[in-house]
């Protein structure tokens, strides 16, 4: 007996794609069940020769590389203990080359016809005057800044860093959900999603033909040079923080140190009577050629924005707008990112670009216009709700997942303050197979890829992929309970 | 490079290399017991009264026996001279400077850092004492090791310089004060044992076999005090990290009052004659040290860390 079954060597039980259905929705891995996208075979058979309890011990082990790498972030108020481990699934998120080189033009297009919009709002205002954008949405604005009036930044750029959130519904199409022009983050993530994938599941790397991400350091450090008002080989260039308690402290350090910036805070700048800024070294004061700023508008300069503000730096605005100091991205460039704007893009790239839109918007109602404010009311439980500027999936309503309680309180917002928001219907955003609790199910995503704007441009190849681990979830921020893949881009036509 | 990241840059090396000294001092200690007979026990509030943290032991109300001094010295957060303590301070100040060090720098750091905190508020067992105690010694080195072969000879390695050999320099003039304070009383049951003891000081700076190749003397404890005060090769002496010190300062700009200083004290500690000095003669002559040493550090961040009165003259 003991023999037999020793000579019989029991058949490893490995993951049986069958069980995986995605439902309705489109999924990102697999065509239909049990039969992988092209892409993704790869993925696809490395993942049917495992069980899942051998993919739960990569996963383990990828746990544990993020923890000695140290890859964190921060969350408020949770006493001692502000850093946590950044909580990445194993299982890559695969988009074809021959899609995404698409997306990639459809992303260029539209961050350059924001940067022409944001410039035209701050000074010639044409498309108010073409009557093409409404100019009470500028007015009304809080992100419209009235110091930046008359001001033309370097390129006539105002957002050199975009990051924008694309989804998938169930037919395969990717809109833009919203673009980030103010803070955006999460890039230091994508590059260290790869760096753990790269560790976990070397493998895999040798069945794809994927783009690499490593890049993004130098080219980020190339348009932030072309933003230097010296010319000079060696720019000065600073990483503004806001400092250790910011969520994304370990983004700031972690860029500093790739590009091999300063990584400052607002105490250690100082602006001179020659409106220059200058950084406070151990050979006394030394000047600043450009910023990365990663300190909201309001807390950049306490003499024009708040004047409560300790992160910032006081002349840092005055210094900016006479030109002595690059600053990435530029005060004001939110205004552009506000989500009743963002109805309009669209429109915006029409204006100025004579380009049809190469990546659809959302269809998207605001609830400042009558007839769609009735459609909105009348159809909450099937819609997302989203006041005009909130980031980090805050004061959100998600229809298909409220109660009747929160669809009446929202109705009341909306009634109170029409401008302040905007619905789109709620989308069935495509899933990928995530690894939870040991077992291998559809978790709905997105993708935030980042673009970068100065003297040129350039789009990350992909992006960071966030995934709502909770089933059913639509919610996929990391203050929230979601988690993040790598994402890979892969080239099915290279040999 | 930022007066902030300077001073983040050196308070990261005297952490790490504090946490080394640390560790062997309880290593030391450890294996000192084994070759004491039992009516002869170490004192193990000398590892208490070396750190400095006397006041602080004493706030604990608790009797100073060996597993309560080994908890204090090794995983008690509320000590700031401890273990647990060194290496998260230096792990704070990498956190906030890693654009300034080789990435795996800060991967090491956090790693020697995961493997303490889980063991905090935990006393040491004998039997993982050498182990654990051990590692921690490689971890540091490695460290150090991995900063001397990648990091650029830039302003910030010489920060980490500086803070390194001021924190070697301290840690021999205070290893041995408190050593030979121990070995002061004439009492017949310890005179055997002597020579074991004046071995366990040596090995507390790692300078055993290097006192054995250098000297080539029995070991007395004149030599000794030479040897770890004076000696112009012992990596650790305090003589030698003067010197590393002058070198270091003087590739920074704005020298001359931190140069002038270590000269100084360095010259005197050369000129003295320590062999003569007895009893209290010693420990004054090395409080005396100790406060120079403090001089040392006052200029350093007076000049490069804290120059805030050089940054008004300067400004627009």
């Amino acid at each position: 007996m003991a023999l037999s079954e020793k000579t019989t060597k029991p058949k490893r039980p490995s993951f049986d794609w069958r069980t995986y259905d995605p439902g309705p929705f489109y999924d990102e891995l697999i065509s239909t069940p049990g039969n992988p996208r092209k892409a993704g075979r790869g993925i696809f058979s490395y993942l049917s020769k495992y069980s899942e309890a051998h993919l739960m011990a990569r996963q383990k082990a990828t746990d544990l590389a993020i923890q000695e790498m140290g890859i964190s972030f921060t969350i408020y108020s949770e006493g001692e203990n502000i850093d946590r481990s950044w909580p990445m699934d194993i299982i890559p998120r695969i988009i074809t080359a021959k899609e995404w080189s698409g997306i990639e033009k459809g992303l260029k297009q539209r961050l350059t016809a924001l940067n022409m919009f944001i410039n035209d709002i701050y000074n010639d205002q044409k498309i108010f005057k073409d009557k093409v954008v409404p100019i009470e949405l500028i007015n009304s604005s809080k992100d419209f800044l009235k110091p930046c009036i008359g001001i033309t930044p370097r390129h006539g750029v105002w957002a050199n860093i975009c990051g924008s959130d694309l989804v998938r519904d169930h037919n395969g199409t990717v809109y833009v959900l919203e673009d980030n022009l103010r803070v955006p983050s999460g890039v230091s993530y994508m590059l260290e999603n790869r760096a753990v994938s790269k560790r976990v599941l070397p493998q895999l790397f040798n069945k794809h033909s994927i783009l690499p991400v490593d890049d993004y350091p130098s080219q980020l450090f190339d348009m932030l040079t072309s933003l230097s008002p010296r010319q000079s080989d060696h720019p000065e260039i600073a990483v503004l923080t806001p400092g250790i308690y910011n969520s994304a402290y370990f983004e700031h350090a972690y860029l500093a140190q790739r590009m091999g910036a300063e990584l400052v805070g607002g105490s250690n700048l100082v602006v001179g009577s020659d409106d220059c800024v200058y950084m406070k070294t151990i050979n006394g004061l030394e000047r600043v050629d450009v910023i990365y700023r990663r300190i909201n508008d309001d807390f950049l300069d306490p003499e024009v924005f708040n004047p409560d503000s300790c992160v910032g730096t006081p002349g840092l605005f005055r210094a900016w707008a006479k030109g002595n100091v690059g600053l990435a991205n530029s005060p004001g460039s939110g205004v552009a990112d506000d989500k009743i704007i963002y109805t309009y893009v669209p429109k915006i790239i029409k204006y100025y670009l004579g380009e049809e839109p190469i990546l659809p918007n959302v269809p998207s109602y605001l609830c400042i216009n009558d007839k769609e404010r009735e459609h909105v009311l009348a159809n909450l439980a099937t819609m997302v709700v989203k006041p005009a500027n909130e980031s980090g999936g805050y004061g959100m309503l998600v229809g298909p997942a409220s109660t009747k309680k929160e669809q009446e309180h929202f109705a009341r917002l909306i009634k109170k303050n029409p401008r302040n928001y905007m619905a789109q219907p709620a989308l069935r955003l495509s899933t990928a197979p995530t690894l939870c609790q040991g077992k291998i199910e559809p978790r709905h995503l997105d993708l935030r890829p980042f673009i970068l704007q100065g003297s040129s441009s350039y789009v990350t190849p992909g992006g960071l992929t966030r995934v709502a681990l909770r089933k059913g979830s639509l919610v996929v921020n990391s203050s929230q309970g979601g988690g993040s893949k790598d994402t890979w881009i892969v080239d099915t036509e290279a040999k | 490079m930022l007066s902030e990241t300077a001073e983040r840059v050196y308070w990261f090396a005297r952490y790490v290399e504090r946490t080394e000294n640390i560790a062997r001092l309880m290593l030391v200690r450890h294996q000192l017991i084994l070759d004491l007979p039992k009516n002869i026990q170490p004192d193990w509030k000398l590892l208490v009264d070396i750190l400095g943290v006397h006041e602080e032991f004493a706030k604990t109300k608790r009797p100073p026996n060996e597993k309560n001094i080994i908890a204090f010295i090794f995983s008690d957060s509320k000590n700031s001279g401890s273990i647990i303590s060194t290496i998260t301070s230096a792990r704070e100040n990498i956190r906030t400077t890693r654009e300034v060090m080789p990435s795996e720098t800060w991967e090491y750091v956090n790693a020697l850092y995961l493997s303490v905190a889980k063991r905090k508020g935990q006393a040491l067992p004998r039997s993982k004492r050498h182990e654990v105690l051990n590692e921690i010694i490689k971890a540091c080195q490695q460290i150090t090791g991995l900063l001397s072969s990648t990091m650029n000879y830039d302003e910030a390695y010489q920060f980490i310089l500086l803070g390194r050999h001021l924190e070697r320099a301290d840690m021999s003039t205070r290893i041995v004060d408190a050593g030979s304070a121990s070995l002061a009383g004439e009492e017949e049951e310890t005179e055997p044992y002597r020579n074991v003891l004046w071995i366990s000081i040596l090995r507390s700076l790692s300078a055993y076999q290097m006192y054995r190749l250098n000297v080539r003397r029995k070991v007395s404890p004149g030599d000794v005090l030479n040897f770890l005060l004076k000696s112009p090769v012992f990596a650790r002496s305090t003589a030698l990290n003067l010197a590393q010190l002058e070198l270091c300062v003087q590739r920074l700009s704005n020298h001359e009052k931190a140069s002038k200083a270590i000269h100084s004290i360095l010259n005197e500690l050369q000129n003295a004659d320590i062999k003569q000095l007895r009893g209290m003669e010693l420990h004054t002559f090395l409080d005396e040290l100790q406060a120079q040493l403090c001089v040392i550090h006052n200029s350093i961040v007076s000049t490069w860390l804290h120059p805030e009165t050089m940054h008004q003259q300067t400004a627009g």
